[in-house]
């Protein structure tokens, strides 16, 4: 008999929105590992292979729903024996990717089977590699890039004789300690208080949209209810459209910069910019909330550990046109503090009471932006590979159950990536557009003058 | 295990020292490498731990080992 265990907050997360959405699409987590060189295949293999013994997230399944249709999880221990190879070498890059893009709309249905899937990669322009298609619940960014490190470390230490690297933490030890905090009531009771307690000083949050209070009005219209404070979600049209802006490495030095001399965290800076183009683009409203990823991976066993340890807060706060930018970009470093310090509890808690104080109609939501700043550099720390180009891509699930989605990484060149993913229902490459280039004037205006205020700052970008 | 070795284990955790080399002036985020996450999180294992309740006010102030050992242990 397996032993079984319930789905941690982060993973219920996923599974929620598997089946508000119903498809496991929106789940779906892809990316291509590849270097310009010639590939061992048998020990690429070998490498994976052992991997799948290494990190035990790959192994995870799901039972079959109860009859509430919840699941539980467990380690399968059915040996995977054989890594297909797939050869997309004779194609274009670019064709290739987009071969790749439609494995990544695929879905894991059913219950008791792999939710990983793994290929080795002959691509075009002599690049090699392996392609990885996860479902969310196993796996996150950080943990991805956690895994295909190991797979690559692996891989050099067959091939070149390097070191073997380091046993990774293992996934059922540190999933049953993440399971005992969350069910501790001491626990619970104090996180609960902290959410609580946001509720009972601002009352009941009022959504803010990219393109303007309109949205919310037509909520209003729709739900005849003229002070209706959240906006429907799409559910029909998941479609998801990427957009990517790069920052050039002597700005992204400069916000790095003023994030160190001011105590700030890169993170609330972004959550700040956000913040104020929702502030300008809906009249000066002062009461914004905006969905922030968290990965809570702080200790060794939880950075290698895998699985999904990414959750999503919302960022709530209330600040006046008169307060400078230092003063507010402060305001919601405590506010995140605080959400840190209480981040094991599980946010759809968070929306139950909303719900039961402010019969919050269903389907509809407070937030239109969500935030996701990884400060992980994605090349591999391997002295094999330093010189080696690599293309390594992260595919879209095609599938957003999110209206726009932002997701800031650091590039090997020292630079930024701001990677839009935005419903095509409702947003467009120009609202995108739009969107990154007054976050970008908000920003670097607002450290250039970290005493003007955010009312000025909406009066001059 | 006293508070002390408890806590430097805690530590030890997070930042991937081992807990003899955590020293009282250690800071945090300086020489530890915490971020503001790993730093709010180990705060909350604390609270777990020692069954303690700490003040959001009071967390400002703290910066190294030693500061943070002191507030425990005048807690407990």
């Amino acid at each position: 008999m397996k032993k079984t265990y319930e789905l941690t907050p982060a993973q219920k997360m996923h599974y929620r929105w598997i089946r508000q959405y119903r498809t496991q699409q929106v789940a779906g987590l892809s990316i291509v590992a590849s270097i310009k060189a010639d590939i061992d295949f048998d020990i690429l293999k070998k490498a994976i292979l052992l991997e799948y013994q290494r990190y035990g997230c790959m192994r995870v399944r799901f039972t079959e729903p109860d009859e509430e249709g919840e699941v539980k999880q467990y380690l399968s221990d059915e040996k995977i024996t054989d890594i297909p190879i797939k050869d997309l070498s004779d194609m274009t890059m670019e064709d290739a990717d987009a071969v790749m893009q439609k494995w990544a709309y695929e879905t894991f249905d059913g219950d008791n089977i792999p939710m990983c899937e793994v290929f080795l990669m002959k691509l075009p322009e002599g690049y090699n590699g392996f392609f990885i298609h996860m479902d969310h619940r196993l796996i996150d960014s950080c943990g991805v890039v956690v895994m295909t490190n190991d797979i690559m470390a692996l891989y050099t230490h067959f091939k070149f004789g390097s070191e073997l690297p380091e046993d990774l933490a293992d996934y059922e030890e540190v999933l049953t300690r993440d399971l005992e905090k969350e069910q501790n009531p001491k626990r619970f009771a104090k996180d609960k208080k902290f959410w609580d307690e946001q509720l009972d000083k601002f009352g009941e949050p009022l959504y803010s949209d990219i393109q303007g209070p309109e949205v919310l009005e037509r909520a209003r219209k729709k739900h005849r209810k003229k002070s209706l404070r959240a906006a429907d979600i799409e559910k029909k049209n998941l479609f998801v459209q990427v957009k990517d802006y790069p920052l050039e490495e002597v700005p992204t030095k400069e916000i790095i910069d003023f994030c160190m001399t001011h105590n700030l965290s890169i993170t609330n800076l972004l959550l700040l910019g956000i913040r104020t183009y929702l502030s300008k683009q809906n009249g000066g409203q002062e009461d914004i909330s905006i969905q922030n990823f968290i990965s809570r991976r702080s200790t060794k066993d939880e950075w290698t550990s895998g699985g999904s340890r990414t959750v999503m807060f919302p960022c709530r706060t209330v600040i006046s046109q008169e307060t400078t930018f230092m003063e507010a970009a402060y305001i919601i470093q405590n506010t995140q503090n605080g959400i840190y310090l209480h981040a094991g509890y599980d946010p759809a808690l968070i929306y139950e009471e909303i719900k039961k104080r402010y019969k919050t109609p269903k389907d509809t939501t407070y937030e239109s932006c969500y935030l996701t700043y990884q400060p992980m550099p994605v090349k591999p720390d391997n002295p094999y590979l330093k010189e080696i180009p690599m293309h390594n891509k992260w595919f879209a699930n095609g599938a957003a159950t999110k209206k726009m989605y932002l997701t800031v990484t650091h590039t090997p060149d020292g630079g930024m990536n701001f990677s839009y993913h935005y419903q095509v229902a409702d947003l467009g490459e120009k609202n995108m557009e739009l969107l990154h280039y007054y976050l970008m004037r908000i920003i670097f205006r607002g450290m250039e003058n970290s005493d003007m205020t955010i009312g000025k700052i909406i009066e001059t970008v | 295990m006293s508070i002390e070795k408890e806590f430097r284990k805690l530590i030890a955790q997070y930042s991937g020292v081992s807990p003899e080399e955590v020293a009282a002036s250690c800071r945090f985020r300086e020489d530890l490498g915490f971020s503001s996450l790993d730093f709010m999180s180990l705060l909350g294992e604390v609270e777990d731990e020692f069954d303690i309740e700490l003040a959001p006010e009071k967390l400002c102030d703290i910066h190294t080992v030693g500061e943070a050992m002191n507030l425990i242990a005048s807690m407990v």
